[in-house]
């Protein structure tokens, strides 16, 4: 009996593997391949152009990103840009959300309102917001109408990273919102109705249900956003039309690699610095989980 | 049981093949070009592709035009024309590693070096007969697609940078005639830069200028100044190269009388002009259809840029036709180029005004040389210094157009910004080698 089971378990795993092979055959062409090419020749110098050449260079591409200053920047920009973008998105997301939550009228109306900038295409936003930011357009007249210093959004170098970080904000916040109103919604009733017999007042309801039943969803959202945001590309390029300018001030860490990879042609550099960031993001992640899970155990 | 599993396994075999072949198909689809190449051949008809980017739709339609033509005039060619706009250098770069560049394409004479170099693209002096003329062609422009002696690309023209300057304003101003040299420049700009409505802010700049490398090398030289080194590295960052710099930073910073385009929410330099938010600015004859057509109202009139250091400078560029090495109807691709930049069909595509011909002959024919308007960049083709200067250029390039706006924003001396920039370069060089 148990080696008849045992067979049928054996062939059962065979069809199964026969049903996920096109899946199978899919994802190592496309997934697997690309992600093992890029390790080695992250540790090669690459010659695409004219002669195909590869040479192995040991841990120079390494060496050569510490003395690059612009990596440097980059990681720098990028830092900044995670650090201010993520909590604002994620407590705008959740203000939002929570105000979405109430019995408010036209609920659906504002819903829809809320999520269109998050459906609509990041580079169309971003044009529109450069029309926007224009040192003569539509910000800075509001901006002089209130007697309120006006910038050169696009020009300057302190400001311009400022610029994309608001329209990022303004369009992913809405997004992370939506994850929100359901998990909000998930939380049973009952719990609010025990606080309050208990004596609890708003703020206490929030603090001690609202939060700690929202915290898996917290992570995901902080965990989507630094990932998001760690990859930020699109906006910096059409902004600075791929340079990283004005000074270096919007050059992001995927921006760097996109013009080492198809403006210089250093793939193998290219590549080590994906390396580099495919490990922040998994420290940083790491971290994130850690600190999350301390917080589950109190 | 057993037979019901090869069953299903035969099953999953011919999903699998049909779910291979309509990826096949898939895969076939995107080298449609390359069948159609093949599928001409049979019938004796050779499809010739060609690259190019467009500054202005009606450049396409007098190219498409010129394609007609030359269809007609070589029946056995079709010409399959695809414009890239955006991002064209790493574009062509990418095709050219995947091995499906187009057949001929253009090549700013910045890019030049590098392909030259990777030997990707065809010499064409074996093809060169003796009534094609090459030596009408001017010299300078010629040798910038000459590496190791062979020529590898043919200017289909150039251009060369002048002072625009509104009439009404200088009127208004009174200046006459436009300034000769660079401290009368700076003088008029103070003339010229005005706050109408006396708000506080200025509503029209002396003079718009674009803080890129592309624009200021001729500067860098004014002073004897050099850009790169026999190596091919930087070494603008001397007294020499930075006296010219450091009348733009001055002139910007401390006169105030010099604006950038992103300063007036304006995107470039005729745009500028178009708007009346600078009376002044150094452009090239690319300008002319644009403001003509975009800005009718505006009266201008170009002069040659003022001489700096006493000594009379401007940048030049030029694109040329080159033939990527893997073409495989070089005999055709050939003849599409010396079409395009034979007598004729150079003639007919810089009738629009956009360019100057590369070749002296079409451009004594079009009368350019006494034109009120195109002679200041004909004139200053003989002292231009041409945008190119190795393969590294780009990347010098990038180095200081960041470390030159810092300067401009005044986050730092232009001494310390052009020696951070040339450092930087110059490692970044030594470490992609």
């Amino acid at each position: 009996m148990p080696r008849i089971w045992q067979r049928q378990r054996s062939q059962e795993a065979l069809s199964g593997y026969f049903f996920m092979l096109p899946a199978l055959f899919i994802l190592s062409v496309f997934l697997v391949l690309p992600i093992l090419s890029a390790l080695i020749l992250a540790f090669c110098k690459v010659q695409l152009l004219g002669e195909v050449r590869y040479q192995f260079t040991g841990i120079k591409n390494l060496l050569r990103m510490i003395a690059d200053e612009r990596v440097w920047i980059a990681l720098k920009n990028t830092a900044e840009y995670v650090a201010i973008v993520v909590p604002i998105q994620t407590i705008l997301a959740l203000g939002l959300a929570l105000i979405l939550n109430t019995n408010i009228r036209g609920k659906k109306g504002f819903r829809i309102i809320f999520f269109m900038p998050t459906v609509t295409s990041s580079a169309v936003l971003t044009l529109i917001f450069m029309w926007i930011y224009n040192s003569d357009g539509l910000l800075n007249h509001i901006l002089s109408f209130f007697n309120l210093p006006t910038y050169n959004w696009l020009g300057d170098p302190a400001i311009a990273l400022k610029g994309i970080m608001l329209m990022n904000i303004w369009s992913t916040a809405p997004f992370f919102m939506v994850i929100y109103l359901a998990a909000l919604q998930e939380i049973p009733a009952s719990l609010y109705e025990a606080a309050q017999i208990d004596g609890a007042n708003r703020w206490e309801q929030f603090f001690y249900i609202t939060l700690p039943s929202l915290s898996p969803v917290t992570f995901f959202v902080i965990v989507m956003g630094i990932i998001g945001t760690f990859q930020l590309f699109d906006q910096s390029y059409i902004f600075s039309g791929g340079s990283g300018g004005p000074n270096n001030s919007t050059l992001t860490l995927v921006l760097l690699i996109y013009n080492y990879a198809f403006s210089n042609l250093d793939m193998g550099y290219a590549l080590a610095l994906t390396l580099m960031l495919a490990v922040v993001i998994m420290t940083v992640t790491l971290l994130q989980r850690t600190f999350f899970r301390e917080e589950q155990v109190h | 049981m057993h037979r019901s599993f090869l069953q299903k396994l035969s099953h999953f075999g011919m999903a699998f093949l049909l779910l291979l072949s309509i990826s096949g198909c898939h895969f076939g689809a995107d080298n449609e070009y390359r069948d159609r190449t093949h599928l001409s051949q049979n019938s004796a008809i050779t499809t010739i592709t060609l690259s190019g980017w467009q500054s202005n739709p009606n450049e396409s339609k007098i190219l498409a035009a010129a394609l007609d033509r030359f269809e007609q005039k070589y029946p056995e060619i079709r010409v399959k024309y695809e414009v890239i706009n955006s991002q064209y250098m790493d574009v062509i770069k990418t095709r050219l590693i995947g091995e499906v560049a187009p057949d001929v394409f253009y090549l700013d004479a910045l890019e030049a070096p590098l392909l030259m170099k990777y030997r990707v693209l065809e010499p064409l002096d074996a093809y060169i007969t003796p009534d094609f003329n090459l030596a009408d062609f001017n010299s300078a422009l010629l040798q910038a697609f000459q590496y190791h002696n062979q020529l590898y690309g043919l200017p289909k023209d150039f251009s060369t940078l002048a002072l625009f300057y509104n009439k009404k304003a200088f009127a208004t101003a009174g200046i006459e005639p436009p300034p000769q040299t660079w401290q009368a420049l700076q003088t008029v700009s103070q003339k010229l830069t005005r706050d109408r409505n006396q708000d506080g802010k200025i509503d029209q700049y002396g003079l718009g200028f674009a803080p890129e490398l592309a624009r200021q090398t001729f500067m860098i030289r004014a002073f004897g100044g050099q850009l790169i080194n026999t190596q091919g590295c930087a070494a603008f960052a001397n007294p020499a190269g930075l006296k010219g710099l450091q009348a733009v930073v001055d002139q910007y910073r401390r006169d105030r009388t010099a604006a950038q385009a992103s300063d007036v929410g304006a995107t470039w330099g005729s745009e500028m002009l178009g708007q009346e938010k600078a009376a002044m600015v150094i452009e090239g004859p690319w300008s002319i259809p644009y403001l003509k057509e975009t800005f009718p109202e505006i009266e201008f009139a170009t002069a040659e840029v003022p001489t700096i250091g006493e000594k009379k400078g401007t940048m030049a560029y030029t694109v040329a036709y080159v033939m990527n090495r893997q073409c495989q109807h070089k005999a055709a691709a050939w003849k599409l180029i010396a079409y395009l930049t034979g007598t004729d069909g150079m003639k007919a595509i810089a009738t629009q005004g956009l360019t100057l011909p590369a070749r002296k002959s079409v451009l004594a024919e079009l009368g350019y040389e006494n034109h009120p308007i195109y002679a200041a960049f004909v004139k200053g083709a003989h002292y231009a210094t041409i945008w190119q200067a190795g393969e590294y250029l780009p990347t010098i390039s990038a180095h200081f157009n960041n470390q030159f706006l810092s300067a401009l924003f005044g986050e730092q001396s232009l001494e310390t910004a052009m020696k951070k920039a040339q450092e930087t370069a110059n490692q970044e060089i030594y470490l992609s080698n």
